[in-house]
């Protein structure tokens, strides 16, 4: 639902972290301020077009992209919670017997 | 004879994939994405979901181009485990040569009056601007207590051939040093080449010194950046650069340039330029906002989309140059481009994570104090003494694991630091804690606000279009990197 | 047509008397009638005319090798000679220097060294854990052990010049503990002579493997181990064997990491061919520390001529992506060689990286070459097997 010139999007909190709205947040840093606050059972993100410009921001183009920016952080921590245990055992490996010798 | 089993005979079981950690960035309509260790592939969204949900077949095509890429791999498979945990362990190697870099800023006499100089100029003849051998003596006392085999020593000013006799007694005692506990010493003069003589030529020589100067393009151009009382800035360099050659070697004589906004449009003459000064590469680098830069707002006049344009523009001007058949490398491209194609440690202070301030380099300033980077210690010209460590009486130890340094490198780490952690350039970008405290005054700095990350991130973007899209300069590029 | 070499390299003997040995073979090494030298009891002379024979009569010769077709054994004063081996004209190659392994139950023999030639190779085993798909050495399921040691007691007699040997099979570390004591020989009898072992390099994914190879402190050693894409199934399709490549990289990684010398070898055909640039991709930037990559055509015998539906391809239709591969691997600084094929229809940017190859016993050229101006520079083709030629072959006439 656009007002004006904030748009406001909402997501379900059952399924959608607060962390990844956060990040999404943050990537938009520049173009647009996001303020999230929790409504009942829902997230809500009003986002504010920063002002730089005279011509009216797209909000639109805004919304779509922060839509982007929420799946994209989302996959983000599925492929974070999915390769943590291997992430670790690689790290060990890489790092772990640092305190033996080495050839190289 | 037994019989031969078919391809599906060696098929992985069904449950046997596991994904392996990878970062991605949407760029249009597909996913630019980098593995642990950096390996760039482009995926359609398609393919990047059925990745993630390992919905893949040996044989499809997109199972063979994620395991090839280390996207995925065998859950009972050590090869690759291994593969990435040394790669990850080559990577980082560049941090067990600590400090190889020790800058001795000898005086802060100069002869010009530079605007965009992030040196406090005083004028000539005032020599309580230049370092003592007492203070040097110290300087290079710390300088060797850094642990790393072979280290390079950079004298800076100022002009320091204002203070040349320091200079020769530094490099004479450095060697001394150096002979007596094993180690190598490389020398290098940052220098206008202006008060370039015989006997220092000759010194040079003997001594194995590198001379590296600035040259900003033409003589219009060069002069208008370079002010110099007789306004001839240019005709003294191109005539030192050539009689160092002569001396030296055109392989011990270097030049960097600076690019204002006067030099945004001009890109291909100042190439042409070092081309005709037989210079073996340029080194196509943006201005830093400090010093006279700031009071004279140079710096704001142009911003990360003006200077990509630039960059762009003198880079594909360079390749066509070397597809002509003369090999004339690019010096930024070729940094990042080791970075993308090897996992070889670079030797450049400035772009790495950890971050170079005192780890990488130390600055000893003419007065003694110690910074954690060159500017750094113009930054405390101004006033901001943040990345000011200590004094050349303190050891190398205390300087280095001082609470300062440690907290700001901490800060500063690309690989926690927000959307740094996740960005797909990171293993190929580093901490710039210096340029965000300066602009941002925080050492993270928050990323979509930092021209240096729309920097980094356009230069990237560039070489992997040229890498994936035009063969020839594909070959070009990858030479580079293997140089 | 052209000119063309197939030795034979084994055959049985016409005669043999009084050769006894309590081992399955005895080590024979021939020496011209010229020498003088102080010969050893494994030192036989080679007669290849009646006069020799006489010659070897009168100089009391404790044993001959007759290499005739005349079967000089039947003349009267053969009976003189304590030991006599007699070969056919076939054999005529062989010369001073060169050392055979003979059995005197069934008179068969092998050339094990050829002095002359610069392609010394010693089979180790035909037993193989391995079963490849174009496998020009197909693997037999028999107790051959008592070949290491014949080629133990050859190892001594070799010339101490000699540039370099090879050691092949089957897989040759079948039985590690043996093969890595004839290294150890190899090291103190032949200490200027560079190894080349090759090897599917399954064993060094175990440490006492590793240990015991490292051991040898060999000055001129090399492994040969193939890896033959970047996809773990398709080299273990290509090998026969699940789990391969992993081991084989696995391997790889802990030789290298014990600063030994390995190089990675890939045969090219309709299964490896197409996805070379991945492949050197990949060789590129997870093992650039390799000590050379060798790319090499397919030879049509043994089993590739079984499997010729599924490996044949033309080289021709693989040469651009050859070359971009070898670039790859070239501007990753690494050490790159292109065997058995032919400069016709190679690219020519790969020519530097093209020398001859083909082992001399087995290597020809066909008519057309004779017109050729890169002839003297071109390995030319495989006479083994079934010879099969590019479309693209054709000479050279101008640069």
């Amino acid at each position: 639902m656009d007002v004006g010139t904030y748009v406001f999007i909402e997501f379900p909190a059952a399924v959608q972290s607060l962390d990844a709205l956060q990040a999404a947040a943050y990537r938009l840093i520049g173009a647009a301020t996001c303020q999230i606050d929790k409504t009942g059972d829902r997230w809500v993100c009003k986002l504010t077009p920063v002002s730089g410009s005279k011509e009216a921001p797209d909000t639109a183009a805004l919304k779509t992209r922060f839509l982007d920016l929420v799946t994209d952080e989302n996959l983000r921590q599925q492929i974070a919670h999915r390769t943590e245990g291997v992430r670790n055992v690689i790290l060990s490996l890489a790092f772990g017997s640092l305190a033996g010798s080495s050839n190289d | 004879m037994a019989g031969f089993q078919t391809v599906e005979a060696f098929h992985p079981a069904e449950g046997t994939l596991e994904l392996l950690p990878f970062r991605f960035e949407r760029i249009e309509k597909s996913y630019l994405v980098s593995n642990m260790v950096g390996d760039f592939i482009r995926l359609s969204g398609d393919e990047l979901e059925r990745i993630v949900e390992l919905r893949m077949r040996p044989g499809d095509g997109l199972y063979e181009k994620a395991y090839a890429a280390h996207l995925i791999g065998g859950v009972n498979q050590k090869a690759k485990r291994q593969i990435l945990a040394f790669r990850l362990r080559s990577r980082l190697a560049f941090l067990r040569e600590t400090t190889p870099l020790h800058i001795f800023v000898v005086t802060l006499r100069c002869e010009h009056s530079c605007p965009y100089c992030q040196v406090s100029r005083q004028s000539t003849d005032r020599s309580r601007f230049d370092m003592s051998e007492e203070t040097a003596r110290r300087a290079l006392d710390v300088a060797f207590e850094s642990p790393s085999a072979r280290i390079k020593i950079e004298f800076q000013g100022g002009e320091p051939l204002l203070n040349f006799p320091l200079i020769s007694t530094i490099i004479s005692l450095a060697k001394s040093k150096a002979a007596a506990v094993n180690k190598k010493v490389d020398f290098v003069i940052a220098s206008n080449l202006a008060l370039l003589d015989d006997t220092i030529l000759a010194f040079c020589k003997e001594n194995d010194v590198l001379l590296s100067t600035s040259l900003d393009g033409p003589a219009d151009l060069h002069n208008k950046n370079r002010p110099r009382p007789g306004g001839n800035s240019h005709e003294l360099a191109t005539a030192g650069i050539r009689r160092a050659q002569a001396v030296l070697g055109p392989e011990r004589v270097g030049a960097l340039m600076t690019t204002t906004e006067a030099s945004l449009d001009r890109v291909e003459e100042i190439v042409d330029e070092y081309l005709r000064l037989n210079l073996d590469g340029i080194f196509l680098r943006p201005l830093s906002p400090y010093g006279f830069a700031i009071k004279t707002k140079a710096f704001r006049k142009y911003g990360a989309a003006d200077w990509l344009g630039f960059y762009e523009r003198g880079l594909r001007y360079v390749l066509e140059i070397n597809r002509r058949g003369t090999h004339f490398p690019e010096f930024y491209a070729t940094l990042i481009l080791k970075r993308m194609l090897t996992d070889r440690p670079i030797g450049y202070v400035d772009l790495r994570s950890p971050a170079g301030i005192g780890l990488g380099a130390l600055v000893y300033n003419y007065d003694g104090k110690v910074f954690a980077s060159d500017e750094g210690r113009m930054l405390a010209e101004m006033g901001d003494r943040t990345f000011e460590l200590g004094h050349v009486t303190d050891s190398y130890r205390s300087l280095l694991l001082s609470d300062k340094l440690i907290g700001l490198v901490d800060a500063s780490l690309t690989q926690c630091a927000p959307e740094c952690s996740d960005c797909v350039f990171e293993a190929h970008c580093g901490a710039d804690p210096v340029y965000h405290h300066a602009t941002q005054a925080d050492p993270v700095g928050i990323k979509p606000l930092s021209e240096f990350c729309a920097r980094q991130k356009g230069v990237m973007r560039l070489l992997l279009d040229l890498l994936e899209n035009s063969p020839q300069d594909a070959a070009i590029l990858r030479r580079w990197g293997g140089m | 047509m052209g000119w063309h070499v197939t030795l034979s390299l084994h055959g049985i003997a016409n005669f043999s008397s009084g050769v006894a040995t309590s081992e399955q073979s005895a080590v024979v090494r021939l020496r011209s009638p010229v020498h003088s030298m102080e010969r050893l009891p494994t030192d036989f002379v080679i007669v290849r005319s009646r006069e020799d024979l006489q010659h070897a009569v009168d100089a009391k010769l404790d044993g001959v090798v007759i290499i005739s077709n005349d079967r000089l054994e039947g003349f009267p004063e053969a009976a003189k000679l304590s030991r006599v081996i007699s070969v056919s004209q076939k054999f005529e190659y062989l010369s001073d220097g060169d050392i055979i392994g003979f059995h005197p139950e069934s008179k068969r023999f092998r050339t094990l060294y050829r002095r002359r030639s610069g392609h010394n190779s010693f089979l180790v085993t035909d037993r193989c854990d391995h079963y490849c798909l174009m496998c020009s050495q197909p693997p037999k399921d028999i107790d051959d052990r008592w070949i290491l040691g014949e080629i133990k007691a050859a190892l001594p007699l070799i010339d101490k010049e000699t540039v370099s040997l090879g050691f092949t099979g089957g897989e040759p570390l079948l039985d590690w503990r043996e093969f890595i004591g004839a290294l150890a020989i190899c090291r103190d009898e032949l200490p200027s002579t560079a190894i080349h072992v090759l090897s599917n390099g399954r064993a060094f994914v175990r440490d006492e493997v590793v240990a015991a190879w490292v051991g040898v402190r060999h000055p001129n050693l090399t492994v040969g181990i193939p890896i033959y894409a970047a996809i773990d199934h398709i080299h273990d399709h290509v090998v026969q064997a699940r789990g391969a490549f992993d081991e084989t990289v696995l391997g790889v990684l802990k030789l290298k990491d014990k600063g030994q010398r390995v190089e990675i070898r890939v045969v090219l055909h309709a299964l490896t061919a197409p996805r070379i640039v991945e492949t050197c991709k990949w060789f590129a930037r997870n093992l650039p520390f390799v000590d050379h990559v060798a790319l090499m055509g397919l030879e049509n015998t043994g089993f590739a001529i079984a499997n010729a539906d599924e490996l044949w391809i033309d080289p021709i239709e693989y040469q651009s992506e050859l070359a971009h591969a070898v670039d790859l691997l070239v501007s990753a600084n690494m050490n790159v060689s292109i065997y058995n094929l032919q400069r016709c229809i190679l690219d020519r940017s790969v020519w530097p990286y093209a020398p001859r190859s083909i082992s001399d016993w087995k290597n020809g050229y066909i008519e057309e070459c004779d017109r050729c101006i890169e002839k003297d520079r071109c390995g030319g083709f495989f006479t083994s097997g079934r010879p099969r030629r590019s479309r693209g072959i054709s000479p050279i006439l101008a640069s």
